[in-house]
Order: C-alpha cells, then structure tokens, then sequence
C-alpha cells in the first residue's frame, strides 16, 4: 500500500489548523522545570552496586601487568574487570572504518589518555573510587603519535600495529571536470585552513544501569540513551546473544547532541554485573570522565581548499582536500562526519564541479564522536572564507557573491555536484530579508565610520544548508552498512477516547514529544491533554532509530500521520456500519467521522474507538476490536552510492543565512559580537517555538566553537582540558540574541513540507563569525584561518601585521 | 570525582577551630565556602585527612566601618560586601573588584577570608587587598595578630598563615575621597578568573599626581606591586603620553608570566601593559 502523506497543513482534516505550526508550549517542559522529570541517576534498582572506571594516564604504553589484588580486597567492592574478561566475554568494538578498535577496556596497550583500563563495582561510588587507587598497573609508555600530519607520514610510528600505517581512510571523490575548470578558470584562490577539536557537552553527560540476569542470559539496560534500539542490537552482537534477549530501556536524558555514545560505559557495566552475580551496576558518568574520555570531542581538522572563479565571481569548482584526526580508534561513528559534507559539499551555491580529497588518520587521541552538525560546520567554515576571498580579490561585496553563486529558486530539486538532492530553497530570498533586517547599507556605513576612527569592526554574510533526514546510504562509504533508520509509532484510543502514542525514543530536549502531540490533537480533533506520548523499551517499540541527523521531527510526523491514517481507515468503516453506507461514503474532518452527503450523520472518533472496544456485535466484519495503529516511516528513493560516492542521503535541504557584525579590540584580540541577524528557512514550522530553540542553542553551539571552546592535548598527548575550567562552554554572557526571521518555503518530499531542523545554526554561526573577523581584520591585511579565534592567537596576528 | 575519605569537625568558635587545626595541624583544612577547596577534593588534588568545616562559628561574618577603614568578617560572602552599601560608599575600588570575582552563585558561597588565605595569584581580593594595604587578622595558637598585605602573600596558592592559624578578619582602608581608582581585567568569559588584571589608585592635586597604586594580578606568584610605574607617575601631570609609556614598560619589564592554554607569557605581558593603560586612564577620569 502507497501512502499519500499531506504535503501541507491544509491536507489535514481539520477545517483550520488548531495545534500544528503553532508555538504551543512544550508538553515536556512542566516535569522539567518541576524537577519531576526521572534521569537515570534518580533510579536506585535493589541490589544496586555502582562502578568507577580507571582510566589511562598515558597516551600511548604497553600494559605489562594489572593486579587488582588490592583493589578486590577492599571493603565494599563487589567485583573487578579487566581487558582479560572483555576478551573472554565480548567482542572488539564496532568501528567506522572498521578494523580500528579493540576491547571497551584495554588488553595490549592503551591508545589514549583516558582510555578505560579496568572497573570495579562496590556499594558506593567513593568506595569504588578509593579501590581504583589500589589497582596496581605497569606500563611502558612508548611514543604518543600526536600530531596528525607525522601520523599520516609513511613511516610514522603506528597507533595500530595491526594495520601498515595509521591511515584509517583515504580516497579522492571527483565530481565533474575539476582540473578543467581550475585550468580555465580567471581566478583561483587557494588557502589552508585549522579547525580545532570541539564538542558535544550536554548538560547531563552519559549513564547506565545494567543487569545481566544470569539464570537466562538476559540483558537489562537503563540508561541516557540517544539511540536505545540501535545500542541493543549492538550490545547482542558484542556478547554474541540472541538480539530479543537484550532490552534497553531508554531514560529522558540531558541531551545529547551526538555525545551520548556510551557504548563502553554499557558494556563494561554489564561484564561487571556478570561478575557480580546479576546485580545491577550503575555507572554515572562524571565531567572529566566525559570530557576526557566520552562522547566530547569532534572534528579536528586540517584543511587545504582552493576555488576556480570567472571574473564575474561565479564559481565554478572547488576543492577541498582534509586530513581529519579521528584520535585513536574508529569507535562511535566519529567518522561519519567527515563524511556527511558531501551532503552539501558546494553549500547553497550552483558549483558544477568538485573534488574532496578526504584522509582520516589516527593518533593518540581520544576518539572522536559525532557533534551536532555530523561534519559540515568545519566545512562551511572554509567554504565561506574562500567565498569571502574571492568576493575580496574581485572586489565584489560578500553578499553580492553569494548572490551570483545561489541555486536559483527554480532550480529544485537540484541535485549538488556530491551527488545529494536538495528538496527546495529560496537562498536569494533569505539573503535579502537578512540584508533588510539589518539596514545592510546602513551597517556598512558605520562600519566605514568606526574605520575611519581606528576601530576594527567587521561583517559577515554567509548562507549555508542543513541537510536534514540521513538514511541508510549516507555513510556507507566509509562502512557503516546496516544501519536502517524506520522511525515508527502505535497511535492507540480507549475506550475514554484518550489517545496514546507509544514511541521508541527517549525524551532528550527538543521537543519531540509535543510535535507528536500537537500532530495527534490536530489530526483527530482533540485537546493537547488528549494525548499522551510513551516511550517502550527496543523489545516493545515499533521499529525506531531516534534523533539523529536532523531526521527525527521529519520522520516522526511521517510515523504519526501514518498511523493516524491507518487508524482512520478502521474508524471509518466502523461509523461507515453505524450509518448504513459504504466505507468511502464516511470522511474524517474536526473529530468528527461523518457522511459526506449527510453531515448530521456523524461519529466522534472516541465513540468509534468505544464502539470497536466495546460493541463486537457492531464491528464490521473485517475490523478487529482494536483502534490501535503502527507505522513506521521511511524516505522513499534512497538507494546506494554511485562509484564517485555520489547519493541521494539527505532528504532535505534547511537554509539560513546569517549576517554577524563584530568588534575586534586589536590591543586584546577580543572579538565582541555587535550585531545579529538570521533568517531561517526549514519549510513548514510544525513548532516555530520548538525551531526557534534549536536555533538559538545552536548559535551558542556556534559560538562556543568559534570564539571559546577547544580540546587541546600536548606534545605527550596529555588533555590539558579536562574540566569546565579549561574547556570553555559559552555562557549566557557570551550568547548573543539574534534578531530571527522565518522564511517557509516547503519540501515537496516531505510529510506537510517540514525540513530537518534540528542542527540548525551550528551550520552557519562559525562561518559568519569568523568572516565577520577577518572582515574586521582586512585594513590590518591578516586573515585568521584558525578555530576557535582565541583572543590570544588574534593577538597574536594582529601583532604580525603591525610589526 | 569523589573525595577520598576524611574526618569531619564543624566547631562553633574560633577557638575551637584553632585548637582542631593545632591538633592535626597538616593534615587539616579549613572549609569556608568550598568554591576553591570542593573541586580539589573531588578530584582528589587536595586528600586532607581532615576537613574542619568553620560555616558554624558565629560572628566571622560583618562588614562593619571602623574608624577609616572597613572591618570585614573572614566568613562574610563575597555577595555580602558586593551588595553591602557602606562598600560602595567607603570603598568603590572593593565593591567593584569583589563583582568580578565569578558569577552570583559562587559568590554566594565564596568567603572574602576564603579567597585571600587561597592566594589563587589572579584573584581579585588579594589584588585589591595589596593595593589599598588591607590588613590581615589572624588568629593562631599563641592568639591574635595583625599582617599587612604586602607581606601576606608568598607565592601560588601560599600565604604567610601557619598551618595551626586562620584569617579571622580583614581590614580594609577607606579610599579617601577624590582618589580616583579603576579595577581592569581580561577573562576568556564572564565571570573567569582573569588571565592578566591590573587595578589602580590614583590621588591627584593640582593637575599632579600625589599618590598611586598599581598592581596587577594574573601574571605572577602573588599580585604584584609595580612601585617603577608609581614613581613614574608621582608628582608628574598624568597624560596620554605618560600612560601609554607606562603601559610599555609594564609590557616589557614584568618577569615572565606563566604560560597555559589561554595566554603565553607573551601576551601575558601586553594584557598587563594594555590593562594597567586602561585602568590609569578610568582612574584618572575618576580622580578629583
Ligand atoms: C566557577 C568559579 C569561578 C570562580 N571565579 C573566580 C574569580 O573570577 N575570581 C576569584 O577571585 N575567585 C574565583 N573563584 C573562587 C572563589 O572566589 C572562591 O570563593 C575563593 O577562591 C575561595 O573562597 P571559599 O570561601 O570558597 O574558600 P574554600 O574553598 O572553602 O577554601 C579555600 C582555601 O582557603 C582556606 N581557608 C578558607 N577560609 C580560611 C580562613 N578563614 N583562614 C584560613 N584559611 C582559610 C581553605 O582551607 C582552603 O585551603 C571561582 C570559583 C568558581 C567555582
């Protein structure tokens, strides 16, 4: 069966919406401002005993001998774990590329500061860190590989000795004819580019309690999970159980924003509990474990990047060649993000021709994870500097560059030169709102003013995409197969007329729960109370993957209008008995199921439910007595990557564009954001309140990346940020407040034309900022091209150009 | 980030705190507001055996004027003396300097007695305290006793406190009327510790400067008196050439500031220079 899903608001039967596309308040909010809300360190389980971790000091050393002798001793301590009983029980961890891990504690060596050693469990956390300072390792340390280019030289000393050198990954995709254009080109610019690492920080970092009932070798998993049935089937694969035999129950979490890996912390919980005869073992993640050896870091990166440009400004290829430090193992999907900017690889603009270079090598680093964004930020990042210079050279005004390079209106779908299709886009139409917003003209005027005083003020211009709803092809080249992504829903009514829907993913901050409840109360024509989203557990859910990749508000209103549909269709023929006529004779419209030709003659769709429940006599003969419905969604059309990695991954194409305006003190470096304008086009708004959030934390999101926030390991590989002191989170302080502006131009692929909205700003801010910074810094004539753009190092600069 | 485990005492007097402190002399520590020392316990940088928790003991906590000076209580909040109007009034360089110290929530906790027997050397009240030639009281074994500031502070995180000796009060000096001060300083973020300061007082009378103070903090073991810039500007007509000289000389003459991730030595020593310019200048607009 083909389903029609509404492409708009109009297609739905209701006379005008009442719910959707309205900033309702979230329905999630009341339990978290009251404190109600359950997170996994709230659960106390009988019998719980709890684990601490000990972790690497070292980069790099052979592990010559672990005594847990002393450890095990202590008053307290329940049960010990080692790499010798992660090699007994499970298996080495999976890994994108894969080949590049070993055992979620370490057995040979450790690979990197932080890397976990060996746990205990004991009746409290203090008792189980006292024992960790009674393990007794011996190490001999050996060389850290922490520099990412040596790493990549052949002969370089290896991370992995397994494998020839630490080349995790190299190829060269070519699309179109880029040395062509580059030969014919007016103009070619080319520029080297440092992004540093950053991260995901949510504010609750990862947790679990596990049990590993040994009577029947199942497997019980509470915990901050972002993707609760992907990590169980993970967790049957590495200890080789039947996948039904493992159930996760996700709890509401602290966020996420790709940081929420957990795989480790799950796995050696669960060994633990084995050794401890079944009881449950709670981990709670602290600070610096999460900071120095969890989910937190991503993307450090080392870019070259050259642009073919007529005299006209129109571009006409780039290329962009990376050499991505994924720190010491492949685990958890760090890797996917140098990947996903092939999803928007040429950004907003027509660029017919491109090549991506890409190198992914390893060090003695802590591995790097997915963050908010997958990928493009740092991409975006250089893309638009070398739009910026281009513009310079040309003597062509930043926003008139981007102008003369968008995709026309009436070019959608367009299909990118990476191969990804993008859905739709107005990219003139956002510049120019942003462009008014402002009084651009006007801002360019006091900028000259405030030159002429010797002030260093600056704007930048940039648009970008966000592609939104990954599939199961998007990262395959790098091997991720097997990672389908249904997102599914049971819409039931009972006999109260009260409507549930049951979904697999946790509560984590967007606002998801309340898309789903707006979607239901619109849909069937009731109050917001009406409806009651609950989460099941992997055993229990329809099929569901969670958030990720800007995917889940998109795939869940699929999900639900799916459902809603299907129930539909059970109700109908259920009040088409009622009334004596043939099922296609009844349509649903504001609650109501009615004959079309006799609107008197109508149903409400808690007495149809009522009925089916209640009235078996009633049932029509192939209804059964069950007003209850499963769908789960998919995007159509996705299918393998062509030999040039070229795919249709991403279903939608958000755009934003956003205009920034600083203040560089060159005496202090300091960057001081003056001004603020966005305007944001993600299609329909099926919550404008729930858009503008993710909006806003991601433009802080942005600017802890561009201004603050950076993981800095030294030449021994030590972290030498492992606490909010020296990684440094924007604060309210730091944020500015844009002015936003909604453009909605929907996505004809979509259910009701919404766009994957939840990356957002990350997209976008580093790159306006850091254009705004070097159009501040221009009368100086230096040109920052590294990330974050710390006072110091702009210092720095600036004193280069005076002196 | 669990404490190793340690003995807890909550006594009620000064007394009573001095004799547990003489009693397990190095193995103690004192807990004021625990800003400073919880975080070190946690990460079990500190592993005090005893952990002697002086929250109870009544009477540590005022902001009182005496005479010409403002009395403050060792265990008064830094909250306290921000929002305390007889701060502003008496001394605006202290109120000033105190609302740099983090952010409301940790200065709610935080003790001025706690921040200046920590001696962190960026800051402020220990900065603020060399500059207005605060004056320590001290309570020991062998009872009272009075330190003026410039000879308190040692070096990191150390002051001239015997292990068995707790700060009881500190006395500040009024800043006479028409004395122009300024308090300046560069932090990564909001609320921060700073990565380089410099505060100034600044006396004027007939269009020359009589008096001045300049101290920076952030870029040695302990704030740092700089007597080379006040020399400079006694007795001399404070302009723009002046300030921007000594601004350079600051710069160049400092010792070597530690490096970290945020700031080299080197751009230590310009913030010092830039700061010291900037905090002349907003001194002197100040004075009268
Ligand atoms: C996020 C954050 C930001 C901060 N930012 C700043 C900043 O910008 N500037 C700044 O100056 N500080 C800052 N602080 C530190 C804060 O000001 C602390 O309050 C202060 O350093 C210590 O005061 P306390 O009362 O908390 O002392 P505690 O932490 O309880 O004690 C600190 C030390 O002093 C000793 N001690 C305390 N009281 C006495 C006493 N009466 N006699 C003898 N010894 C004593 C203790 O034994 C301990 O060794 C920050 C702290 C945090 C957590």
């Amino acid at each position: 069966m083909t389903f029609e899903f509404p492409k708009s608001l109009d297609d739905l039967p209701i006379s005008s919406p009442k719910w959707v596309g309205k900033p309702v308040n979230r329905v999630e909010d009341p339990q978290l401002v009251t404190g109600k809300t359950e997170f996994i360190d709230n659960i106390t389980l009988p019998g719980m005993v709890h684990c601490a971790i000990l972790h690497s000091p070292h980069a790099h050393a052979r592990i010559k001998s672990i005594d847990m002798s002393r450890a095990a001793a202590l008053l307290g301590v329940v049960a010990t774990l080692t790499g010798e009983d992660a090699e007994r029980w499970s298996r080495p961890m999976y890994t994108t590329p894969q080949g590049w891990g070993g055992y979620v504690l370490a057995t040979d060596k450790v690979r990197f500061v932080g890397e976990p050693v060996a746990a205990v469990a004991a009746t409290s956390r203090y008792i189980a860190e006292d024992a960790l300072e009674l393990i007794d390792v011996e190490y001999e340390p050996i060389d850290p590989i922490v520099d990412a280019f040596s790493a990549a030289q052949p002969g370089s000393p290896k991370v992995f000795e397994e494998h020839d050198d630490n080349i995790m990954y190299q190829r060269v995709f070519t699309w179109g004819e880029v040395d062509e254009s580059f030969q014919k080109a007016d103009h070619v610019y080319k520029e080297s580019f440092r992004w540093n690492r950053v991260g995901a920080n949510p504010l609750e970092t990862f947790g679990v309690i596990s049990e590993w009932d040994l009577v029947d070798d199942t497997l019980t998993c509470r915990g901050a999970f972002q993707t609760a049935s992907f990590m169980a089937m993970g967790r049957a694969a590495t200890f080789r159980l039947p996948s039904n035999k493992v159930r996760f129950i996700a709890q509401p979490h602290g966020g996420s924003f790709g940081g929420k890996g957990g795989g480790r912390g799950t796995d050696i919980t669960l060994m633990l509990s084995r050794k401890a005869a079944g009881r449950p073992v709670k981990w709670i993640e602290d600070r610096m474990e999460y900071l120095s050896s969890g989910g937190s870091q991503a993307w450090d990166r080392h870019y070259e990047a050259s642009i073919a440009v007529n005299d006209d400004g129109t571009v006409t290829a780039l290329r962009v060649k990376l050499l991505d430090d994924m720190g010491a193992t492949a685990e958890g999907f760090g890797a996917t993000g140098a990947v996903k900017p092939m999803a928007s690889f040429t950004g907003c603009y027509a660029i017919p021709n491109a090549e991506y270079d890409l190198t992914l090598v390893a060090t003695n680093k802590l591995p790097a994870s997915p963050y908010r964004g997958m990928g493009p930020p740092p991409h975006n990042f250089v893309l638009e500097q070398m739009m910026d210079i281009a513009a310079r050279d040309l003597g062509l005004d930043p926003a008139e560059m981007r102008r003369r390079n968008f995709i026309p209106a009436d070019q959608f779908p367009y299909i990118i030169a990476s191969g990804n299709e993008y859905d739709s886009g107005e990219y003139e139409a956002a510049l120019d709102k942003v462009l008014e917003m402002a009084g651009y003209e006007q801002l360019r005027r006091e900028q000259e003013e405030a030159r002429a005083q010797g002030r260093h003020v600056g704007i930048g211009v940039v648009s970008t995409i966000e592609p939104g709803v990954f599939d199961w092809n998007a990262y395959t080249v790098i091997g991720t197969q097997g990672i389908g992504i249904p997102e599914g829903v049971t819409v039931a009514i009972d006999t109260m007329g009260k409507i549930t829907a049951r979904v697999g993913f946790a509560l984590e901050g967007q606002g998801q729960y309340t898309v789903v409840t707006q979607l239901l109360a619109e849909y069937f024509g009731v109050e917001l109370e009406d409806v009651r989203v609950v989460l099941a557990d992997n055993l229990s859910a329809p099929p569901n993957f969670g958030p990720g990749g800007s995917r889940l508000g998109v795939a869940i209103t699929g999900a639900v209008l799916g459902a809603a549909q299907r129930l539909t269709e059970k109700l109908t023929k259920v009040a088409a008995k009622l009334f004596e006529v043939q099922p296609e004779d009844v349509e649903l419209l504001d609650g109501m199921l009615r004959v079309k030709s006799v609107p008197e003659s109508q149903l409400s769709v808690a007495n149809a439910a009522a009925i089916m429940l209640n009235r078996s006599d009633m049932l029509p003969p192939d209804v059964d007595p069950s007003p209850q419905a499963t769908f789960a969604w998919t995007a159509p059309g996705r299918v393998e990557p062509d030999e040039q990695g070229r795919v249709k991954s991403y279903l939608t194409a958000a755009n934003a564009c956003h205009l920034v305006m600083v203040e560089v003190d060159p005496d202090t470096g300091q960057v001081e954001i003056l001004k603020y304008y966005i305007a944001d086009d993600c299609g329909t708004r099926l919550n404008p309140a729930n858009v503008e959030g993710m909006v806003q934390g991601a433009v802080a999101q942005g600017v802890g990346a561009t201004l603050l926030e950076e993981y800095v390991y030294d030449d021994d590989g030590q972290l030498l940020t492992a606490s909010f002191m020296d990684y440094l989170l924007p604060t309210i302080h730091e944020v500015p407040f844009p002015e936003k502006a909604a453009l909605v131009t929907p996505s004809p692929f979509t259910p009701l034309g919404a766009k994957g909205a939840g990356e957002s700003a990350i997209h976008t801010t580093p790159a306006a900022i850091m254009c705004a910074i070097n159009d501040a810094l221009l009368p100086l004539g230096v040109r920052a091209k590294e990330v974050p753009a710390s006072p110091n190092r702009l210092w720095k600069l600036i004193q280069g150009a005076s002196g | 980030m669990k404490p190793a485990s340690f003995e807890y005492f909550a006594p009620t007097s000064v007394a009573d705190a001095v004799s547990l402190l003489q009693e397990h002399g190095l193995e103690a520590k004192l807990l004021a507001g625990g800003q400073s020392l919880v975080p070190l316990l946690n990460m079990r940088l500190a592993r005090p055996t005893v952990v002697i928790d002086v929250n109870r003991v009544d009477g540590l906590s005022y902001v009182r004027e005496d005479g010409d000076a403002l009395a403050i209580g060792a265990m008064t909040h830094q909250r306290e003396v921000e929002r305390a109007e007889l701060v502003q009034r008496v001394n605006p360089l202290l109120h000033a300097a105190t609302r740099l110290i983090g952010h409301p929530q940790i200065r709610n906790r935080g003790t001025v007695g706690g921040s200046i027997a920590h001696a962190d050397p960026a800051a402020e009240l220990p900065a603020v305290a060399l500059a207005l030639d605060a004056e320590m009281h001290i309570t020991g074994p062998n009872g009272e006793k009075a330190v003026p500031a410039a000879d308190f502070f040692v070096t990191y995180l150390t002051t001239t406190l015997e292990p068995a000796e707790m700060l009881t009060e500190v006395r500040v000096p009024a800043l006479p009327q028409g004395t122009g001060w300024s308090i300046q300083e560069m932090a990564r973020r909001h609320g921060d510790f700073a990565l380089a300061g410099a505060t100034v007082t600044l006396s004027m009378n007939g269009g020359m400067c009589s008096d001045a103070r300049v101290v920076l903090f952030g870029v040695g073991a302990t704030p740092l008196r700089v007597q080379q810039a006040e020399e400079r500007l006694i007795g001399e007509r404070v302009d723009a050439a002046l300030i921007s000289e000594i601004g350079r000389e600051i710069s160049s003459s400092i010792d070597e500031p530690l490096a970290d991730i945020h700031a080299t030595s080197e751009y230590r020593r310009n913030l010092a220079g830039v700061l010291t310019e900037r905090a002349l200048v907003e001194a002197l607009g100040r004075a009268a």
